[in-house]
């Protein structure tokens, strides 16, 4: 069948062409709106999370005053910083990607995925403490130094916070697995100008995770 | 379209191979950086609730910018893309104005009833 395409079009296929795709153009253009309509459905599944946040927060909004000040800001500016510098050694990838520089993609990926731990192993210092004095969810808060009123529900505030930094959590370890994927294409060589679809579709996925922490950072923790 | 694999440095002049120059990127990752500091120290101040978000989602709006034009190449990239990536915003933004609808009507929540009352009916309740 592959001599028999390669006739009709007169050459053959590069390997990275899938056989239903014209050319290259079109798989790239295909490959990619693909990516973004996952993306803004991840857009729309977070804003649920939002929703629940504004909701909560119209409530309450003196608990949220209270309860946020119990929120380390400067670990969570640190882990801003973290985020931020990843994005920066993904995008870097990509471009090297783009030039067909292997090496370096492989070299960008593994300091994206030490960001990517580093962001975790912070968060594992405050999940810890917050569980450690019981500021926590629902019934298991148990932080006495805020109370639990009618009007005061930090409780709830507790629920928001970590509902939104763990579903966040989760894409950094779903993102830790894909960029793993890159980084050993990359050490295969497989990456070149006309092929980096696969490259470029993960940064768009880590950028994406970034963006959401962009809000997160400031709604969760900068709220005074 | 060339069939040959493709050489070392993209020099072909097609929109979607358009690699952007390094400094782009460092101005860009220095950009967000002074606005994180600049988010923090806000924070600092002790503005009243209102203020404090409205600035903190301005700063927050603006790095998001920054990321999506740059790092995720939106600048570049097909008109279609940025159109339902920014589309998105249109339903989140619906998503939201309508549960406040129903939400401004609500009291917080009744201890006894677990739920989110009318406000009418709590006010009634209270004659």
């Amino acid at each position: 069948m592959s001599t028999a395409a390669g006739a009709d079009h007169g050459h053959a296929h590069p390997w990275y062409q899938a056989h239903h795709f014209k050319n290259m153009e079109q798989q790239n253009a295909s490959n990619k709106f693909g990516m973004w309509l996952f993306l803004v459905q991840e857009l729309l599944f977070f804003a649920g999370l939002f929703m629940a946040y504004a909701s909560m927060r119209y409530f309450y909004p003196g608990t949220w005053l209270e309860a946020a000040e119990q929120l380390d800001k400067v670990m969570g500016a640190i882990n801003t910083v973290v985020l931020l510098t990843s994005s920066l050694t993904m995008a870097l990838g990509v471009r090297a990607a783009q030039l067909g520089q292997n090496k370096q993609v492989a070299a960008w990926m593994v300091a994206t995925i030490a960001g990517a731990y580093g962001f975790l192993i912070i968060k594992y210092f405050e999940y810890s403490h917050k569980i450690h004095v019981g500021l926590l969810p629902g019934k298991w808060f148990g932080f006495d130094e805020l109370k639990t009123t009618a009007t005061n529900a930090p409780q709830i505030f507790f629920s928001v916070y970590f509902m939104m930094t763990g579903v966040h959590g989760l894409h950094v370890v779903i993102g830790i697995g894909v960029i793993f994927w890159i980084l050993f294409r990359a050490l295969r060589d497989e990456f070149g100008p006309e092929n980096y679809a696969a490259v470029e579709n993960v940064g768009l996925y880590w950028h994406l995770v970034d963006l959401i922490w962009i809000f997160l950072f400031p709604l969760l923790y900068l709220v005074r | 379209m060339s069939s040959s694999p493709a050489a070392h440095g993209a020099a072909d002049g097609h929109a979607e191979h358009h690699v952007m120059p390094l400094p782009v990127y460092f101005a860009v990752y220095g950009a967000l950086l002074v606005l994180t500091v600049v988010t923090v120290a806000v924070s600092y101040l002790g503005l009243p609730p209102v203020q404090s978000i409205v600035v903190a989602m301005g700063v927050a709006l603006v790095k998001a910018t920054l990321v999506g034009a740059w790092f995720m190449h939106l600048k570049y990239d097909a008109k279609f893309n940025i159109f339902t990536f920014l589309a998105t915003f249109w339903f989140m933004a619906s998503f939201f104005v309508f549960t406040f609808f129903d939400l401004s009507s609500r009291d917080a929540v009744n201890d006894v009833t677990g739920q989110f009352e009318l406000r009418k009916d709590v006010e009634e309740a209270k004659k």
